[in-house]
């Protein structure tokens, strides 16, 4: 079922001529995880937040186009984003961690017996548990980002948004959210997520937006990180680059297991 | 002190600023004064004493330049209670505690967030300018030595402070919308600061207090 439809979206910042999103379509289904890629600039974390409902209601700003979201508002079965920086996210009104993933649940005007199970099970997904009595100023910045995407997750929406959630995780902390992401398709929820890690990218994503100044410049499964024209815009995955930086034949290996099979065929 | 309930903390800092304004002066003034300073006092030196009185030391001075001394020691008085009042009241009253109070009492979640929140503006900015001055020392700027120097170092904090702090303000009203503080939202209190019988007494014998005093100075 589709949970998401973007239509002809055009998204204008305030005061800006230029738009940040241009005539970008998209459908993203329930248990579907979608990967936006794209420079710094093509409009990764605009999209996600016209995807939240949060521009232009929040931000200002113009948008033409529709987009129809099947779900209720924020929380739960509605919509939740991970932005890119935890310590902006802290609501400064909690006194331990438990109580800053409750945050949001509480807002929701939840039974407290709710709110204790999801954040507890968001705890434990995002592999926090023992942190449960910390302050959150005290943590580390790996350690707050598990926190507020335990925030998000706790309020259980159809619809997660990622906006780079592996930029403060070490590499055991983004295996950890790739899986994660992963499972929460698995539960039914459809997920956005823009990133820079793209080597993760082929197993996790089900389908890649390639974004540039605004517009979706091409949008199909993962194999499209191995293609000539994303590899020389820098966007292809490691193993893809390094084959075409020396010279090797088409088509590029996307991933490591890929290399090793086209090298022993050549 | 911090574990009485948040609306009695605030019902006694404001009783002692409309004390002060209420009766008359400079005996008034005197006694708050004198009760603002030893509530800001208990919380240290550092913490609540020293930050009273340089806060109120700059009015002290434009008032002693603009009025006579009488005039100076009334005005003078008053607003060094406002002042103490407020630090020992930041200092004692975690905004936490505020909102789970305010909500628990029937506000809305955005209402008491947005009272909370003016309480911790003060020390998130002042943890926020050490750090913009630590930055600006890797950078080989010096906020010690002459006028100079330091003129050059408040330049070079007020701006990048200004700046970041409005830029927050925008990922900040983002974060706390996906986090379901919208208007209307009835937040679920997670854990209520218990109101117990005396502490609601002690609350409107306060009010009543200032009642008094307004109907005794029209009289």
């Amino acid at each position: 079922m589709t949970r998401l439809s973007l239509e002809h979206v055009s998204f204008w910042y305030p005061a800006t001529d230029t738009p940040a999103l241009a005539d970008v379509s998209l459908e993203v289904a329930g248990g579907e995880v979608v990967a936006l890629v794209g420079a710094v600039g093509a409009g990764a974390s605009t999209l996600l937040l016209v995807a939240a409902d949060l521009a232009p209601r929040v931000v200002g700003g113009r948008l033409e186009g529709a987009v129809d979201f099947r779900g209720r508002g924020n929380g739960e079965g509605g919509r939740g984003i991970v932005l890119p920086t935890p310590w902006t996210q802290v609501s400064g009104m909690a006194f331990t961690v438990w109580d800053e993933v409750a945050f949001g649940p509480a807002n929701l005007g939840w039974p407290r017996e709710q709110i204790t199970r999801h954040v507890d099970r968001a705890l434990a997904r995002l592999d926090i548990a023992a942190l449960r009595d910390r302050e959150p100023a005290t943590l580390s910045g790996g350690e707050l980002q598990r926190v507020i995407i335990a925030g998000i997750l706790a309020m259980d929406p159809a619809l997660v948004l990622f906006d780079e959630p592996t930029a403060e995780l070490d590499p055991a902390g983004a295996r950890m959210l790739w899986r994660l992401v992963r499972s929460l398709a698995a539960e039914g929820k459809a997920v956005i997520v823009a990133t820079s890690d793209l080597d993760a990218l082929p197993d996790v994503a089900d389908r890649v937006v390639w974004l540039e100044q605004g517009r979706a410049k091409k949008i199909g499964p993962p194999a499209l990180l191995a293609e000539d024209a994303l590899c020389a815009a820098g966007l292809g995955t490691a193993v893809a680059v390094v084959w075409r930086a020396g010279g090797l034949p088409r088509p590029y290996p996307l991933t490591v297991d890929d290399a090793v099979r086209l090298w022993r065929h050549r | 002190m911090t574990r009485l309930h948040p609306f009695t903390l605030l019902a006694l800092a404001a009783a002692l600023v409309a004390l002060a304004w209420l009766l008359p002066a400079p005996g008034g003034g005197l006694a708050t004064v004198a009760a603002a300073l030893g509530l800001a006092g208990s919380r240290g030196l550092r913490r609540g004493l020293w930050p009273a009185l340089a806060t109120a030391a700059p009015f002290w001075l434009f008032l002693f330049i603009l009025h006579d001394v009488p005039t100076t020691v009334a005005l003078g008085l008053r607003i060094t209670t406002m002042v103490a009042s407020v630090v020992w009241l930041v200092a004692v009253l975690a905004p936490a505690r505020l909102v789970e109070a305010m909500v628990a009492a029937g506000w809305r979640a955005g209402t008491a967030y947005l009272f909370a929140a003016t309480l911790s503006a003060v020390p998130v900015l002042k943890a926020r300018a050490q750090r913009i001055v630590e930055a600006q020392r890797c950078r080989g700027l010096s906020p010690r030595g002459g006028l100079g120097p330091r003129v050059r170092a408040l330049r070079a904090l007020a701006l990048p402070l200004i700046l970041s702090a409005l830029h927050e303000v925008d990922e900040r009203a983002l974060a706390l919308e996906s986090r379901g503080l919208v208007p209307g939202a009835r937040r679920t209190p997670l854990a209520p600061p218990p109101d117990r019988g005396a502490e609601r007494a002690v609350r409107w014998a306060l009010v009543a207090l200032c009642v008094a005093a307004l109907v005794w100075r029209l009289a």
